[in-house]
């Protein structure tokens, strides 16, 4: 760090304690070098919502609730929410869709889409400040046939951003200059990167796709000055590890065991944990050649984020066959849980099911469906699924999942959880496949039932996991979800709308038809000039919304 | 400005020989092509069935094990892509080799070989349906056609939208769905033509076909061939448990010589 930069830096944090004015009255000059932005540092991004006017990572803090503060838009104003802006990308993703979550601060947006392109916007006009694309090779794997990408880390003047060809990027936010590129693994194997990173003190985390080909998934922590690697998890095991009996005893089998880890995850400073799902075991459908439960494939992982070892793991589909990875965000809450205090976890499963888990110990509290599944019966007390192996089970949630990776949402004050809900009806047939680096095996095939279909968002009570209320969509969906504390819920669906609700009982206030199906993302929000802002990704273009000037 | 035409004209002549090169390099690749235009393994039965087994491993996902796509994710219908302008064994296996910039479909680098076999089970599975000769009295076909079908159905320039377009039917149906079709036309209704029935706030009910929806509109072809869009929230009901708007034809009515009159006028639309 150069010294102006370091000077910088004490300057912030002395303006932060100290009176600002007083000080800007004696030193005018420092101060106006102070404000040349050094960026957020790792005590802006831990205090999440504290200045609204920032969001800094993916779910705006570090717990994944996607719970929002701002309250200026009410149940009340709602309905007369309008476009203010929209911002073309003008680049697409056919079958997937446009999941980022912007990041915002000092007034721009900054935004990766599809194919790695990103982009610096000015927040109040959509204006763009600067575009950056990467030159990909054109013998892509995975991330061919999903070319996303979820959104950017942030520290200070640096943003981070994975790609395709699963290399993670720095970037000098004032001009999309890259700082420095470093490969997680080769891609022609299969791998890819679409997560947002994670950024916690003096470390950059990240994980990668590729659980269709023949890989071994990981969690990488790197230092976000150099690029330099700090640790590695392994999602599968090695030979002789702990895990690796739940896998035959064959190190070939191991080493392409899947697991990927291509959604981020969420992070709890006290306890210095970071919670992270992980992805289908390979191939997907075929599990004759991996009898056992396939640990941790189709898990949450909780991992002391110093080190990167594992703490606890809770696997929620063991030996999956269905293709159900568990890259989900994982959500953070403190809650009252049967007549005292308890530190959970919340996932609502690509299974079917909703689940509590006590963070400290990953112990097993609730599990509940909340989609039609023919499955698993039940979770037993044990936290094991009792799965129904008596041929009656006929069709079950398709692999897309009874939810997925678009975001859910927690509303504290209400103790209710908010996530999308498809449902579907699939049945599947194993074949036996032939495992080549740089080509996808699935292991079988999918029959969907195309006459059965639909979506809603659904509010469950995390004390039971029943359904409070519900709101549904005609087809299957994958628009996440967002929450504010004025008492609203947004979210959006498969046909394009964008939507507000009363979090309490589910009327729908207020809607606005983008004109593309929202796929994968979850809004977010921001203040403003004192304007509060609520935005949307859809199809390729992302809209900025806000009440009527006065 | 003129600077900038002139660096222009002489970036032109100095490219003068690559794009000579490079015309010839395309002149050269076509040849090549056109060499492969005719699938070398399509008289082997053998093709097919192997490159079922390719397809069920590597293409089922997106596009379903039967080949007829996932509409969800957009996946295709590749048995109708034969009926494509243009369409041909040979851009098939371009279109598998290279991908299709875009979008979700990606290169693959298979060996020709393997490529060609997923051709030929992709031809196999093709719903193309003259699997029967056309035997029947065209001009009657005509004369039926308009006193029957022509109301709902196009076949050429005239005729109505309520029903799909029957223009180029004989080639993506078989004669075989084409006739239970015409028997019993509740059995399979394609998207675009589910039937429902609206009750609208000002106490009239509308008939028609579901051509979209979301969560909050419908927007409907109704039996009169007028689009319609109609708020959810102007709707005291909907009932979509009916049957298609198109009738039944038994044999009392329309005997199979008369069927197969109308088929063969429809194949002399193609």
């Amino acid at each position: 760090m150069n010294q102006s930069r370091a000077c910088h830096q004490i300057l912030r944090r002395m303006a932060k304690k100290s009176s600002i004015v007083a000080f800007g009255l004696l030193f005018p000059a420092l101060v106006a070098m102070a404000q040349d932005d050094s960026g957020p540092d790792y005590g802006d991004i831990l205090q999440g919502f504290a200045d609204p006017s920032r969001w800094l990572t993916y779910s705006g803090d570090y717990s994944g609730k996607r719970h929002s503060p701002l309250t200026q838009i009410n149940t009340e104003n709602v309905a007369s929410l309008r476009p203010v802006w929209t911002f073309q990308t003008g680049t697409t993703t056919r079958g997937r869709g446009f999941e980022t979550t912007p990041l915002v601060d000092d007034g721009v947006l900054y935004v990766t889409g599809s194919n790695n392109y990103a982009w610096a916007i000015d927040a109040k006009t959509g204006r763009r400040f600067w575009q950056y694309r990467r030159n990909l090779p054109d013998d892509l794997t995975y991330g061919a046939s999903a070319p996303v990408n979820r959104g950017f880390g942030m520290l200070g003047n640096r943003l981070f951003m994975v790609t395709l060809d699963a290399h993670l990027l720095a970037f000098d936010r004032r001009n999309g200059d890259i700082l420095w590129d470093v490969e997680l693994a080769d891609y022609r194997v299969g791998y890819a990167s679409t997560g947002a990173p994670l950024v916690i003190d003096g470390m950059v985390i990240t994980g990668v796709s590729g659980g269709e080909y023949a890989t071994r998934g990981f969690i990488d922590a790197y230092d976000p000055a150099t690029g330099e690697r700090i640790w590695r998890f392994n999602t599968i095991p090695g030979p002789g590890e702990p895990g690796s009996e739940t896998w035959p005893d064959d190190p070939e089998i191991l080493a392409k065991g899947g697991g990927g880890t291509w959604m981020n995850g969420s992070f709890d400073p006290e306890l210095n944990l970071i919670y992270w799902g992980v992805g289908n075991p390979n191939p997907d459908y075929y599990g004759d050649s991996r009898p056992g439960d396939n640990l941790y494939s189709n898990s949450l992982v909780a991992l002391d984020a110093d080190t990167g070892q594992l703490r606890w793991h809770y696997q929620f589909t063991p030996h999956d066959l269905n293709d159900w990875d568990s890259n989900h965000m994982p959500v953070l809450a403190d809650i009252e849980w049967q007549g005292g205090p308890r530190k959970v976890v919340m996932v609502g499963n690509r299974n079917g099911f909703f689940y509590v888990l006590d963070r400290v110990s990953g112990e097993f509290l609730l599990g509940k469906p909340f989609t039609a599944t023919t499955w698993a019966r039940e979770i037993g007390e044990d936290g094991r699924p009792i799965v129904l192996n008596d041929g009656s089970k006929g069709c079950v949630p398709d692999p897309w999942g009874s939810t997925n990776f678009m975001p859910p949402s927690f509303y504290p004050e209400l103790g209710l959880f908010y996530l999308t809900a498809r449902e579907t009806c699939a049945t599947i047939v194993p074949e036996e496949p032939n495992l080549v680096p740089g080509q996808a095996s699935f292991g079988g095939v999918v029959f969907i039932d195309p006459e059965i279909g639909s979506g809603a968002l659904r509010a469950l009570d995390v004390q039971t996991g029943e359904l409070r209320w519900e709101f549904t969509y005609p087809s299957p969906t994958f628009g996440g979800v967002l929450t504010t504390a004025a008492g609203l819920v947004f979210a959006g669906d498969h046909e394009g709308n964008f939507m507000a609700f009363d979090a309490v009982n589910g009327e729908n206030l207020w809607h606005y038809q983008t004109g593309s199906r929202i796929w994968g993302a979850g809004a977010m929000t921001h203040i403003l000039d004192g304007r509060q802002y609520v935005l949307i990704p859809s199809g390729t273009t992302l809209t900025a919304f806000a009440l009527p000037e006065r | 400005m003129s600077t900038e035409s002139i660096s222009n004209q002489t970036r032109l002549s100095l490219l003068q020989p690559a794009l000579f090169f490079v015309a010839f390099a395309v002149f050269f690749i076509a040849s090549t092509a056109s060499a492969q235009q005719t699938n070398p393994l399509a008289s082997d039965p053998r093709a097919a069935r192997a490159g079922g087994v390719i397809f069920r491993g590597q293409c089922a996902t997106c596009h379903g094990a039967d080949a007829k796509g996932i509409s969800s994710i957009d996946a295709p219908d590749l048995t109708l892509m034969w009926t494509q302008p243009g369409m041909s064994e040979n851009r098939v296996f371009t279109r598998i080799q290279a991908g299709i910039p875009g979008s979700i479909m990606p290169s693959h680098d298979f060996p020709d070989t393997e490529i060609w076999m997923l051709v030929s089970y992709l031809r196999s599975v093709a719903v193309t349906g003259s699997t029967r000769e056309f035997t029947g009295d065209s001009g009657n076909g005509g004369r039926l056609f308009a006193a029957h079908c022509n109301e709902c159905h196009r076949a050429g320039i005239s005729g109505g939208s309520l029903g799909p377009n029957l223009g180029r039917i004989t080639e993506i149906r078989s004669q075989a769905a084409l006739r239970n079709s015409v028997r019993e036309p509740n059995s399979s209704i394609g998207r675009g033509y589910k039937p429902i029935i609206l009750s609208t706030t000002n106490a009239s009910n509308v008939s028609g076909i579901i051509k979209g929806e979301d969560a909050f509109s419908i927007q409907v072809l109704d039996s009169s061939q007028r689009l319609r869009g109609f708020a959810k929230s102007e709707l005291l009901s909907s009932d979509r448990d009916i049957d298609s708007l198109m009738p039944a034809f038994p044999e009392g009515q329309l005997s199979e010589s008369q069927l197969d009159d109308i088929l063969s006028f429809l194949n002399q639309q193609l």
